[in-house]
């Protein structure tokens, strides 16, 4: 198999997909485009009626969706000064984000927040970013350029159903802007004292009426975090990223997009070298709409991603997906959406001594299938969704995820929402296949290995939120959830010396989450959030977990975030950014409170930007044990001029 | 170490999509061909002072300000058009200063960074402006064009078509969203 799907037949697949791209550059289709004489024709409501792009259906229906969502717009985002995707998620109030060290970052949502977050699925333009390694995100290669995000929809909240098994807390889609809107010439260049440089590119252009395309890169440098007393940590990073996407209308109702990127990052650490990270995809995706409530979305990528840590672990990960959906009308009440998808996840490690997993290589097959029924039981007012997901993985077999969902509308502007949902994290390969072993100072060993009966930790979620539009001006979501939580990860005894991760924990995690966006005037716009969160692990009966008490996630009890965005006389933008998270139990990290600062002049086609961040200290702690080498994220500043032509 | 680059991946990306650049504009997109259409018709369902249209057989104008989105698909539309016994004529505009005769108005999406500077100088003058940004008329101008469901929708500022002494026929009203500009 690995000889098959080889990493010669994903590089093929990427030129032949470039090729293609090229190749839709010189067509189109003339019978589809309206002639000038055709349109005049056309009295007014004839020509109100023609049909000039597709719905994004998915944006559209967030607003009203049964869940915890909170979308980032591009405008936010841009206004945030954030350099790094994982400090762009900062800005949804619904996630715990927090920097490691130079290069890593823990996110999660509802909980459970670890260097190794386990619950959390990430996606780009759906592209899954998930390891089968930890189940989770590597931060430190996911450096996408922060102008190509078109927005950021973050679901609290288990997605299971829809998603598959990574989507147990949370589902975080970031969505790039189509090529239609990255016309034109953009560079951007900056220089700060922690983001050190960065240089930005892109250029899109319409080679033929319906096909638009643009090509971009980045090139970003950081300096270390800070140790306490100033030192800066030898955690510096650079990282490269280009890539490209192409748009092809093919008719009004088609779309068919292919975006593809190469990246490569070196990254400091202090002993024993640098560690060096390099990866590529392309991503195909057609989409036709059928009718306003019928449209089918048929989609395959190849991913490449590889790292390698001197002397402690090496990584090669190629994935290959193929996904396919249809929604459609069973009848007037009762809209359908089905899908398949196949996932080959090509896993070679390089081992070491102390660290490895076995097989050093290995193929991971995932099949799934899901169906979801949306029944209107009262038109326009109540809504029930109810649906699952069957999944099929190498290490447990047949995973089921079903959901339902209540909604009601009383109102155009009011939503009241319900829903229990199963999710569960289905086992990755550290948690089967991975061996730790260190030598003892009398001359044995002591281990800790994955556990081969390993099963995979399960969530039973209860959700309930209201969201509303008192005034044209506002919008307010609030949800509040009781998850339960069986099967986590524990580490227990099997002989003296040695441990094995098993199925010992369990626990509830309860919260509120709160949402605003206010346009107070129109040239001030404001968004606030807030998290509220309690957790409660304990040991199963029948086992003894031995793993310290905050092994299951470390969170703050409550966390509040303000955005203010101001637009001033003579082309001048005042943006604020300020975040508070309490206290970390285990290990304590002490409470924080950063504001962030920007003041943007735009004059014709160039764009200066004077930035400070991370203000209120001169450094601060996000994650980790009080050790003299915790990092600190330091207080630091920056300024960026950009063309847009 | 300073950071090993991936220059070359990303060199090779570039040139494989590199000769699209080559390759010849085919006329504006569906969207865009819709709209060049609306905006001759809101030469016809909207009625200037006589003081703005000169003299008898003068032109009417349909000026664009700014990056052109149309191409040569709006000339296209006129061709050969009268309203009222007018020619219907296209001009285009680099800047506000250098729009002289001028009827309606499209403010091109580029200039949304001037467009108060844009709309404060075209004050107290009998031309209809037409836009495309989102905030376009909450920031004064007075029709906007907006898509909904993949269709083209109007919104028109009533306040600001009646500041500038501009009468909208009620066909065209009807079809439009006409509740003020601050309103969602």
């Amino acid at each position: 198999m690995t000889g098959f799907l080889s990493w010669r037949l994903l590089r093929t697949g990427a030129a032949g997909a470039a090729f293609l791209a090229v190749a839709a550059l010189h067509a189109q289709d003339p019978d589809t485009l309206p002639t000038p004489s055709e349109l005049k024709k056309m009295s007014l409501e004839e020509l109100m009626d023609v049909k000039v792009s597709l719905v994004s259906r998915q944006s559209e229906n967030l607003a009203q969706s049964p869940s915890s969502v909170q979308v980032i717009s591009s405008d936010d985002i841009r206004r945030s000064g954030a350099i790094n995707l994982a400090d762009v998620l900062r800005l949804a109030s619904n996630l715990q984000v927090a920097r490691i060290d130079g290069r890593q970052w823990a996110v999660s949502a509802r909980g459970q927040n670890a260097s190794l977050s386990n619950k959390l699925l990430v996606m780009i333009d759906g592209r899954t970013l998930y390891t089968p390694l930890y189940a989770g995100v590597f931060w430190d290669a996911q450096h996408l350029p922060i102008n190509e995000i078109d927005r950021v929809e973050v679901i609290s909240g288990p997605g299971g159903t829809l998603w598959g098994s990574n989507a147990v807390n949370g589902v975080i889609n970031i969505v790039t802007k189509s090529a239609e809107n990255s016309q034109g010439a953009y560079a951007s260049v900056a220089a700060g004292t922690f983001m050190k440089d960065l240089v930005s590119v892109r250029y899109g252009g319409r080679p033929s009426a319906n096909v638009y395309y643009d090509v971009w890169a980045r090139h970003v440098d950081q300096d270390g975090m800070e140790l306490s007393g100033g030192k800066r940590a030898d955690n510096g990073w650079g990282f490269d990223h280009g890539g490209f996407r192409m748009d092809w209308l093919t008719r009004a109702t088609d779309r068919l997009t292919v975006t593809g990127s190469a990246y490569g990052g070196d990254l400091d650490q202090v002993a024993p070298g640098t560690i060096a990270i390099d990866g590529q995809y392309v991503l195909a995706r057609w989409t036709r709409s059928l009718s306003e409530a019928s449209e089918v979305v048929v989609q395959g990528f190849a991913d490449r991603t590889a790292r390698l840590i001197p002397r402690t672990f090496k990584e090669d990960l190629r994935t290959f997906d193929f996904d396919f959906s249809h929604r459609f009308p069973l009848t007037a009440r009762s809209s359908i959406t089905w899908g398949a998808g196949y996932r080959l996840s090509q896993d070679q490690v390089g081992n070491s001594a102390v660290l490895s997993f076995k097989p050093p290589y290995q193929d991971l097959q995932l099949f799934n299938l899901f169906a979801q029924d949306q029944i209107l039981l009262w038109p326009e007012r109540l809504r029930l969704t109810l649906g699952s997901k069957l999944e099929h993985n190498d290490y447990t077999g047949f995973e089921i995820m079903p959901s339902g969902r209540l909604a009601w509308t009383p109102g155009k502007s009011n939503t009241l929402w319900a829903a229990v949902s199963r999710a569960v994290r289905s086992p990755s390969r550290i948690d089967a296949d991975f061996y730790f072993t260190v030598p003892t100072p009398t001359g044995g060993t002591q281990s800790l290995d994955g556990g081969p009966d390993f099963a995979s930790e399960i969530l039973t979620a209860y959700e309930a939120g209201w969201r509303v539009q008192p005034m044209a001006n506002l919008t307010a979501s609030v949800s509040a959830f009781y998850n339960v939580y069986d099967d986590l990860r524990s580490v227990e005894v099997t002989s003296p010396g040695h441990f094995e991760f098993m199925n010992g924990e369990e626990g509830e995690v309860r919260g509120v989450e709160l949402s605003l966006g206010w346009q107070t005037l129109s040239w001030w716009q404001v968004r606030a959030g807030a998290t509220a969160l309690k957790e409660e692990f304990r040991v199963q009966s029948g086992h003894s977990d031995i793993s310290s008490p905050g092994s299951q996630g470390n969170d703050p009890e409550a966390q509040y975030g303000l955005q203010s965005m101001m637009d001033l006389p003579y082309g001048f933008q005042l943006n604020a950014v300020a975040r508070y998270v309490s206290e970390l139990p285990t290990p304590v990290v002490p409470y924080y409170a950063t504001v962030d600062l920007s003041v943007v002049w735009a004059w014709q086609h160039l764009e200066v930007t004077l930035s400070g961040f991370d203000l209120a200290e001169m450094r601060h702690a996000e994650f980790g044990p009080a050790t003299a080498n915790r990092q600190q994220v330091p207080r630091s500043f920056a300024a960026r001029v950009t063309g847009r032509f | 170490m300073r950071p090993r680059t991936s220059a070359g991946k990303i060199l090779v990306l570039l040139l494989l999509l590199a000769p699209a650049l080559a390759f010849a504009d085919a006329g504006p997109d569906r969207e865009h061909r819709v709209k060049a259409v609306f905006l001759f018709n809101f030469a016809q369902f909207v009625d200037w002072p006589d003081s703005a249209l000169g003299a008898p057989k003068e032109p009417l104008v349909v000026g664009i300000l700014g990056g052109d989105p149309f191409e040569s698909f709006l000339d296209e539309v006129v061709k050969g058009e009268s309203v009222h016994d007018r020619p219907v004529v296209i001009k285009r505009f680099k800047r506000t200063e250098d729009i002289k005769a001028c009827h309606v108005l499209f403010v091109s999406s580029g200039e949304e960074s001037r467009l108060d500077g844009i709309l404060a100088s075209l004050k107290g003058r009998n031309i209809l402006t037409v836009g495309e940004s989102v905030d376009f008329n909450q920031r004064g101008g007075m029709v906007c064009f907006a898509t909904e469901s993949g269709k083209v929708r109007l919104k028109i500022n009533l306040e600001a078509v009646q500041a500038a002494h501009l009468a909208v026929s009620s066909k065209l009203l009807r079809l439009a969203d006409t509740s003020s500009p601050g309103a969602k």
